[in-house]
Order: structure tokens, then C-alpha cells, then sequence
């Protein structure tokens, strides 16, 4: 079970989800993908999607405007 | 004082409206009741892009342009609104109150972070996409705002072509976004 | 899902929880200044107020809804996401049935229509005006409403795109005159109420909106998936 960060600090919609699902098309189911962000709509439509593509997800507020979302690759 | 902060952001009705985002579909409903008490009230459907011709007018007048014989403000009130000034421009105000209301929706939810650019690429794509927005915004009578959601809802055949132009010009910039700008 | 509340497991690489500042004081400090910025301009006139409030009001909402025109149109493509394009949906539907009510009331009553300032002419500028405000805005990362919502978000990328949206309208206005009288005389104002009559000009383009909303739903299902809808 591998871990991948993608740092997407800085980077405006809708960068921070189209490398999201890249990343995760790459990875092995069980790999968890962590995508750090400081966008307000990255943090509400990189969860979304992964939900919907059925994956695991979590935010993590980890400061002031910047978050980190976690993606269990589960199918 | 800090108790008092510290408790108002942990308090459960706080955190659902300031903490917490809304729901797509919220904002929609929102965003629609306000739409229909300003045009109640004020007789016209929101606007955000015809404000920013009127600033670049004002700016351009202030470094010693003139724009008094140009077609586009060549009515007498288009002229008299530029001489009226930007402090008493009602969408000046309103564009203004966007940007501050969203600044007041981060701090309270303890959001706010300056996002500095990255890159050469940011700033190229920023000035062009704003050119193109601000030059087709006024081709088209409008942006998002007026020429789309303000012109489909006053039932106006242009807010469905300017839509469905918007699609295209979508898809075109799409395919610029992942090629250069990624 | 339950699987929601299940903690994933990740490495320690985990960034160092650094103590968060509450920044609501500085909220509540903005919202008196806005307050006294409110009444001082409706000591000028009642109208510039109300259109400050309104403002704050919009950017409130847009911002805590992330309500995106631009991710309506580009997320259907670069992503299969369409929650945002029904949202659109809903709010051109809620605010057709407003807009149409208070101006039928107007019409029946024998009064001047308000609001017809935005039927404007259909036509070849309409088109390029469209597609050039369609690219831009996704090149640039938001819109209209959207530029102005990610200033206040503190997005220095989007203040430069402020910048020059702001440009790009003055030389627009400059050229103006141009597309006026080669495209812009010759294309019509379509007021739907004029062809299909009022009743019918709601119906159909309620019936349209539903179609959009419908199509946009199986797309998204289509190209994502559908484990929990998205709102």
C-alpha cells in the first residue's frame, strides 16, 4: 500500500482535481493518494468526485485555508 | 475575548453557517431569491461585467484618456454616469460587496490565505483569459452574469445563444488549460 | 457510506498540525466596517446601500456555495462532473418563475415591462462574444462573479485576470462601435413571450432547463460514476 502527496498549492480550478484523477488512475487499489490544497473549491469537488467514483475520502483542515484531502483507492 | 472567539467557532449553528460550505443547490436558491428582490427592487436583473467598461473608463479618464466620443458611451446615460463617478456607481458598489462578502464568508470560517502565483504560466493565463472575458463580455452585452443568468431568466432568446457560445468557448479553453496551462 | 468515518491509514508523513489561527475576529471587525461603509453610502443615496448589500450578499453565497459558472460549463468536459450545471439549473429555473411573475404583473397592468434592458440583440457578436468569454474564463479560472469572489478569496492569480478583465471591457467598449454597426444593428432582440406567448415561453424553457438538468445527471453517471450524488 503505496502513499502519493500532490502538492497543488497555488494552483486554481480545476488543476487540483484533474491531476487528482491522473494520479489516481495511475495508482493500485489500496494506494492512498493525499492532495494538498489551499483552493475552497478544490476542497468541495475533489471529494465529490472521488466519492462518486467510489472511492474512500477524508479532509483535513490542516490550516488556515489549506487542506489536505486523502483518497483510498478502492476500486 | 480569545474564549469567546474560540467557543463561537466551535459552536454547532456557527459551524453550519460559517464554518461549514453550503450545498450547490443551496447557493442556487440563494443566489435565485437574491436575484429576484434586486430585480423587485431596482427594475434590473443583476450585472457584474458592464461595471468593469465603466472602471476602465474612469482609469483610462484618470491618466488622461477620453472616451467621450466612443459609440459605446456616446448615450447621455452612459455620459451621465460616467461623470457621476465611481462613488456613485450602484455597480460599482455591488461589485465591491462581492468581493467583500466573500473576504467576510472566508474570515469567518477562518479560510483565508493569500494564494501567491506560482509561475510565468499563472500570470499569462490570467492576463489572456481576463482580455478574452472582458472584450467578449462586451461583444455579447454581458458575462456570466448579465448575458447568461440574467438574460436566460428574463426570457431572452440571447442568454440561450450566448450559453450555448459560452459551451464552446468552454470546451476551446479547456483544451488550451491541459495543453499550456496545466 | 460508513465507510466515511473509517481512518485511513497513511505514513507519518502526515504535515505537522501547526495551531490554527481563528481569524473570525477579523470577520466580525470586516462586517462592522462593511456595516459603516453600508450607511455611509446610504447617507448619499438609499440606492448605492442597498446595491452594497446586495453585493456583500451575492459574494457571501458564491463563496461559501464555491458556486462557479465556469466549473458549470468546463467540469462536464475536463472532468464528467456536473453538479454545478444543475445547480445552474435549479437557480435559471427559480429565477425564470420570479423574473416572468414580476413582469407578467407588470404587463397585465398595462405597465412598462422592467428588466428588458437585458434582452439584447441575438447574433454573430452575441457568438464570438460567447466563445471568447467561454475560453477566457475557463483559461483564467473563473468568471465574471467568480474573478470578483477569488479577489476576496485572496487570489493574486485572479486579481491580475480583475486586472485585465477590466482592460479587456475598455477596449472592447472601444470597438464597440464597429461591431454595432457590422453585426450588432442587424441582429434581432428575441423576447420569448413576443413568439411563444408568455405561458408558453415559461413552459418551454422550463421544459429545457429539466432536459439540461436530466442529460447533465446521466453524464455525470456516466463519466464518474454515482456513489453518492454530488451536491
Amino acid at each position: 500500500m503505496k502513499e502519493f502527496v500532490l502538492d497543488c498549492m497555488g494552483e486554481a480550478c480545476p488543476i487540483p482535481l484533474v491531476k487528482a484523477q491522473k494520479k489516481m488512475e495511475e495508482v493500485e487499489t489500496g494506494d492512498v493518494v493525499i492532495v494538498q490544497c489551499d483552493h475552497s473549491c478544490a476542497m468541495k469537488n475533489v471529494p465529490e468526485w472521488a466519492r462518486n467514483a467510489g472511492h474512500n475520502v477524508e479532509i483535513d483542515e490542516v490550516d488556515d485555508g489549506e487542506w489536505e484531502i486523502i483518497i483510498e483507492k478502492s476500486v | 475575548m480569545k474564549q469567546f472567539f474560540d467557543r463561537l467557532g466551535k459552536n454547532e449553528y456557527y459551524v453550519a453557517v460559517f464554518k461549514n460550505p453550503f450545498s450547490y443547490v443551496t447557493g442556487a436558491i440563494l443566489l435565485s431569491i437574491l436575484q429576484i428582490a434586486l430585480f423587485a427592487y431596482s427594475g434590473n436583473p443583476w450585472g457584474v461585467s458592464g461595471t468593469f467598461a465603466n472602471w476602465g473608463a474612469w482609469i483610462f479618464e484618470a491618466v488622461g484618456g477620453n472616451v467621450d466620443k466612443w459609440y459605446y458611451f456616446s448615450s447621455p446615460g452612459a455620459q451621465a454616469t460616467l461623470e457621476a463617478g465611481f462613488l456613485n456607481h450602484t455597480g460599482t458598489m455591488s461589485n465591491l460587496g462581492i468581493i467583500f462578502g466573500a473576504l467576510f464568508a472566508t474570515l469567518m470560517a477562518s479560510q483565508f490565505k493569500i494564494k501567491k502565483i506560482k509561475s510565468v504560466r499563472q500570470v499569462v493565463a490570467a492576463v489572456l483569459g481576463g482580455l478574452l472575458m472582458g472584450y467578449g463580455a462586451r461583444l455579447a452585452y454581458g458575462c456570466n452574469i448579465g448575458a447568461f443568468y440574467s438574460g436566460i431568466s428574463s426570457l431572452s432568446l440571447s442568454g440561450w445563444v450566448f450559453a450555448l457560445s459560452l459551451l464552446v468557448g468552454a470546451f476551446i479553453g479547456s483544451k488550451l488549460l491541459t495543453k499550456f496551462f496545466m | 457510506m460508513s465507510e466515511e468515518n473509517k481512518t485511513i491509514q497513511r505514513s507519518s508523513s502526515r504535515a505537522p498540525r501547526k495551531p490554527k489561527k481563528s481569524q473570525i475576529p477579523l470577520g466580525f471587525l470586516l462586517f462592522i466596517a462593511m456595516v459603516i461603509v453600508g450607511i455611509a453610502l446610504s447617507f448619499k443615496s438609499t440606492n448605492l446601500g442597498l446595491f452594497w448589500l446586495f453585493g456583500g450578499l451575492f459574494g457571501f453565497v458564491l463563496q461559501k456555495s464555491r458556486f462557479c459558472f465556469t466549473a458549470s460549463m468546463r467540469d462536464p468536459i475536463l472532468t464528467g462532473g456536473t453538479s454545478i450545471t444543475r445547480a445552474v439549473m435549479v437557480a435559471l429555473a427559480i429565477t425564470t418563475i420570479g423574473f416572468t411573475a414580476i413582469k407578467y404583473g407588470y404587463y397585465i397592468n398595462g405597465l412598462d415591462i422592467p428588466g428588458m434592458s437585458y434582452v439584447v440583440p441575438v447574433g454573430p457578436a452575441t457568438i464570438i462574444g460567447g466563445i471568447m468569454f467561454g475560453t477566457g474564463m475557463v483559461i483564467a479560472g473563473g468568471c465574471a462573479s467568480g474573478t470578483l469572489m477569488r479577489v476576496g478569496e485572496g487570489f493574486q492569480m485572479l486579481m491580475i485576470a480583475l486586472l485585465f478583465f477590466v482592460v479587456g471591457s475598455l477596449i472592447g467598449a472601444h470597438h464597440f462601435g464597429w461591431w454595432k454597426i457590422n453585426f450588432i444593428s442587424h441582429s434581432p432582440e428575441i423576447f420569448l413571450p413576443d413568439y411563444l406567448g408568455w405561458g408558453g415561453a415559461l413552459l418551454v424553457q422550463l421544459l429545457v432547463i429539466a432536459g439540461i438538468y436530466i442529460f447533465a445527471d446521466k453524464w455525470q453517471k456516466k463519466k464518474v460514476g454515482s456513489g453518492e450524488a454530488g451536491h
